[in-house]
């Protein structure tokens, strides 16, 4: 079996086995024909009802859960190459919930306070919430280097810290939008026309720019890691940090660097957030996209384009899941399916002992003791 | 192999050894055949169930914890308790107990990051022998010791022995081996290839047995010139040199040394006297506390780790798993580590694929790396692969010092004969290198000029045609004072 092949056995395997557990789960407390259905609900509700579509039916069944599935999944992808950027440069970031709540509100400060003409205001919200995310991880990264702070520590810190500064503080205090018409909002003002992520597939569904963006970051963050000096010398830093400085290869930087990449990513799927779907900075953000993002990149075994793929098939699942309640299943249940196919994952060792086994097993019993 | 005797297993690097030992240990499961202990058929299926067998090993890498002490680590998975809780006054008086009976003698309360290398290998014989281990493995266990401490050593397995114990003992050490050993088992690429009683045998029939017919080519090339022409310009010269070491001692008490271009300048030492901290200073991975020097043109004091490989200092660091190479990357990744911002390993900022794969490639075949597949990842490489991959770059990136330090430790005897000849041709070419050896035989043989440290000091100082071995051993134990021979 390749090595590559084998690496990615685990993360297939959990997930299987998630989907399996769920479905007993499911089938023991309603009916085993109900969970059945139920998956079958979760995945029209993700990927599009295809055969009503081939029934004859409107081109929205499929666009709308496409676009639920893509917003999802986009926010996912975001968050969980946070994740898994800071694990290459050997760094656990529990911060990107923190780093997104920060994204979040620069991209809507600057997305209603700024004017600019369309083609600028985008990529100026957006970038504003990769430094804000940046600047929030470099914290932790500063802390690390400098003082020797563990940075799952500060992280876990910092997102209590960003969670009282802005949802808190600034979103119901100096930032909270002004009144309409008479009517009080919670939240930040609402952003500009101009700075609204474009949606490509009509009103219909909310599939919007986010999700190729989020799609070009995992892509880049590929290609760095593993195709320019800096990125070898970040996995060299993560791998063997010694190693690497004994080689001459600024860990300070490296690890620095790596953080704030990390917090540009979550803050960036903060602005995914605003621009694309809120408008605003909501009353509360609430949403637990940066914790997700921890169980999308463990899932996706620290990788890119591995978390990609994870990202994609919790976003189907995700957006899929309400669909599930049609047939009495709690929504909850991709979620569940989620953190159980992350507590199968941190088994990696014992599947890779199991795949070993299975695979030595013939040689073995043929020397079974014949005394 | 019998009751009380000493057999010892020989063999190159990646013969095997390791591997033969690590299932009769339970570590690794056996793909097929028989494992008899007093005649009886047995599976270890974990360690646990070797030493319930009274199977003892004593790694070429100690499995201690640092931080705990002595009687601490030695009980450590089966520590006594009173009413449930730690006793460890019994531990204590345990452990002390089983020094005294098999002669160590060891301070059951001292921590083990306080004692030398030979005595934390004695923790673990300790270790071993208080699980009631009757069959004692050593893997390597001269590696890390000073002369002194592997002559006690050989005492202390002999002494076992001589107690009804088994000791097997692996090393490639073939002088040490015909010393202390009844019986020999010589291993070649996984098979075991000869045995012979090491009365019956010499060192030379040893190596041919485990080399095999045919030398290979890089060990049988004439071996360069043993004394090198007049020594060119000065590349490294210090004064006062002092730096403080990781137990924030001062290691390093003021030392003045000088390394020419085109000469190898020996330091020896017991370890523990400031040579590992010294190899450090000159490659920028600590920094000085006083003293001033100049290294390839420019000053030592706040020298960074890239500094010193842009002005030409290489590096065959002591630590290999640590500090040379990352196991978890591909040979050719490894082979790229400090140079991968250079052609051919980069373009640009971009990584240079095809100039990394070819310059591997060469490489490996240049240093006989086996497999050689740049792509493998390096932790599948035995230790002397590893050792020849490092020794590889280092030379390759041409620098005008080398630092070295403990170039052969664990490696057989071809790879050590390889990697000597690619020092000696380095410095032919004109390479200033700092050799720093626990190997004294190491140091004689390579070196044009030699330093003793003694705690942080130099105590003395030999060209070649002055070298004595019991006079240098004096100085090495700093029972004379301070001077020039």
């Amino acid at each position: 079996m390749p090595e590559r092949v084998r690496q990615l056995l685990p993360s297939v395997l959990s997930v299987l086995l998630a989907l399996g557990v769920c479905w007993v789960l499911i089938a023991l407390t309603l009916e085993p024909g109900t969970a059945t259905d139920a998956y079958l609900q979760m995945l029209w509700g993700g990927i599009g009802n295809w055969p009503a579509y081939l029934d004859g039916a409107a081109a929205t069944v499929i666009t709308r859960p496409l676009g639920e599935s893509a917003m999802k999944a986009a926010l996912l992808t975001l968050t969980g190459l946070s994740v898994a950027v800071a694990f290459k440069v050997g760094l656990f970031n529990i911060g990107a919930q923190g780093q997104m709540l920060l994204g979040a509100l620069a991209a809507a400060v600057v997305g209603a306070q700024v004017s600019l003409p369309g083609a600028l205001h985008v990529p100026a919200a957006l970038l504003g919430a990769a430094l804000a995310g940046a600047a929030w991880a470099g914290i932790a990264g500063l802390l690390r280097i400098y003082r020797g702070v563990h940075e799952v520590i500060s992280t876990i810190m910092l997102n209590w810290v960003a969670l009282s500064l802005v949802d808190n503080w600034l979103v119901v205090g100096p930032l909270r939008g002004a009144a309409e018409g008479g009517q009080s909002i919670t939240g930040t003002a609402e952003i500009q026309a101009t700075a609204v992520l474009p949606r490509l597939l009509g009103e219909g569904s909310r599939l919007n720019l986010g999700f190729p963006l989020a799609l070009v970051a995992a892509l880049a963050v590929w290609v760095w890691l593993t195709r320019t000096r800096s990125g070898f010398e970040t996995r060299a830093v993560g791998l063997g940090a010694e190693a690497a400085r004994a080689a001459g290869i600024p860990v300070a930087r490296r690890m620095g660097l790596a953080m704030a990449l990390a917090g540009a990513m979550a803050g960036l799927a903060g602005a995914v957030l605003v621009l694309g779907t809120e408008g605003r900075y909501p009353g509360t953000l609430g949403a637990p996209y940066g914790f997700d993002g921890i169980a999308i990149a463990l899932i996706g075994n620290n990788h890119p384009l591995g978390a990609t793929v994870s990202a994609l098939f919790f976003g189907v699942l995700r957006a899929g899941g309400t669909r599930m309640q049609l047939l009495g299943v709690h929504k909850s249940f991709p979620e569940l399916i989620q953190g159980l196919a992350l507590l199968f994952v941190a088994g990696r060792m014992v599947w890779l002992a199991v795949l070993r086994r299975r695979s030595v097993a013939p040689a073995a019993s043929a020397e079974v003791p014949r005394a | 192999m019998h009751r009380g005797e000493l057999l010892a297993v020989v063999g190159e690097n990646g013969a095997g050894k390791s591997s033969l030992m690590n299932v009769l240990y339970g570590l690794y499961q056996p793909d097929a055949g028989v494992l008899s202990l007093d005649g009886q058929p047995v599976r270890f299926k974990s360690p646990r169930d070797a030493i319930a067998r009274g199977i003892g090993m004593v790694h070429q890498h100690f499995m201690l914890v640092p931080t705990l002490s002595v009687a601490e680590n030695v009980v450590l998975g089966r520590e006594p308790t009173r009413h449930g809780l730690l006793d460890l006054e019994r531990a204590v008086r345990e452990v002390s107990a089983t020094c005294a009976r098999f002669g160590f003698q060891l301070e059951p309360r001292a921590r083990v990051d306080t004692l030398s290398v030979g005595s934390q290998q004695k923790v673990e014989i300790v270790k071993a022998l208080h699980r009631g281990a009757q069959v004692l493995i050593l893997d390597e266990p001269t590696a890390v010791l000073t002369p002194q401490e592997s002559d006690e050593l050989a005492r202390v397995m002999r002494g076992l022995v001589a107690q009804g114990h088994t000791v097997v003992l692996i090393s490639h050490k073939l002088k040490e081996v015909l010393g202390v050993a009844d019986r020999i088992a010589v291993m070649r690429r996984g098979r075991c290839v000869a045995e012979v009683r090491a009365a019956d045998t010499t060192a030379e029939q040893l190596a041919a047995l485990m080399v095999g017919e045919g030398p290979r080519a890089p060990a049988a090339a004439a071996p360069a010139s043993a004394v090198s022409q007049a020594p060119g310009e000065p590349l490294l010269d210090v004064r006062g040199l002092q730096a403080t070491g990781d137990n924030g001692r001062p290691a390093l008490r003021g030392v003045d040394l000088e390394v020419r271009a085109g000469e190898i300048v020996g330091i020896a030492g017991v370890d523990g006297n400031g040579q590992r901290e010294l190899a450090e200073v000159l490659t920028g991975l600590r920094s000085l506390t006083s003293g001033s020097g100049t290294l390839l043109g420019g000053p030592l004091g706040g020298l960074t780790p890239a500094q010193a490989r842009t002005r030409g200092v290489g590096h065959i660091p002591e630590d290999r798993h640590h500090r040379a190479v990352v196991k978890a990357l591909s040979v050719e990744e490894n082979v790229a580590l400090g140079r991968h911002t250079r052609p051919p390993f980069a373009k640009g900022p971009w990584i240079d694929f095809k100039g990394r794969r070819e310059r591997t490639r060469a490489l490996t075949v240049a240093y006989d790396v086996r497999p050689p597949d740049p792509e493998v990842a390096l932790r599948a490489l035995s230790g002397g692969n590893q050792q020849k991959v490092v020794v590889a770059r280092e030379l390759d990136a041409r620098p005008r010092l080398l630092v070295v330090v403990q170039p052969t430790r664990g490696l057989d005897v071809g790879a050590v004969a390889q990697v000597h000849a690619k020092l000696r041709e380095a410095r032919d070419q004109g390479t200033g290198v700092l050799l720093v050896s626990l190997d004294l035989e190491e140091v004689l043989a390579l070196s044009d000029r030699v330093y003793v440290f003694f705690e942080g000091r130099v105590t003395g100082h030999f060209p070649r045609h002055a070298f004595d071995e019991r006079e240098l051993g004096r100085r090495m134990l700093g029972t004379l004072e301070p001077g020039h021979a």
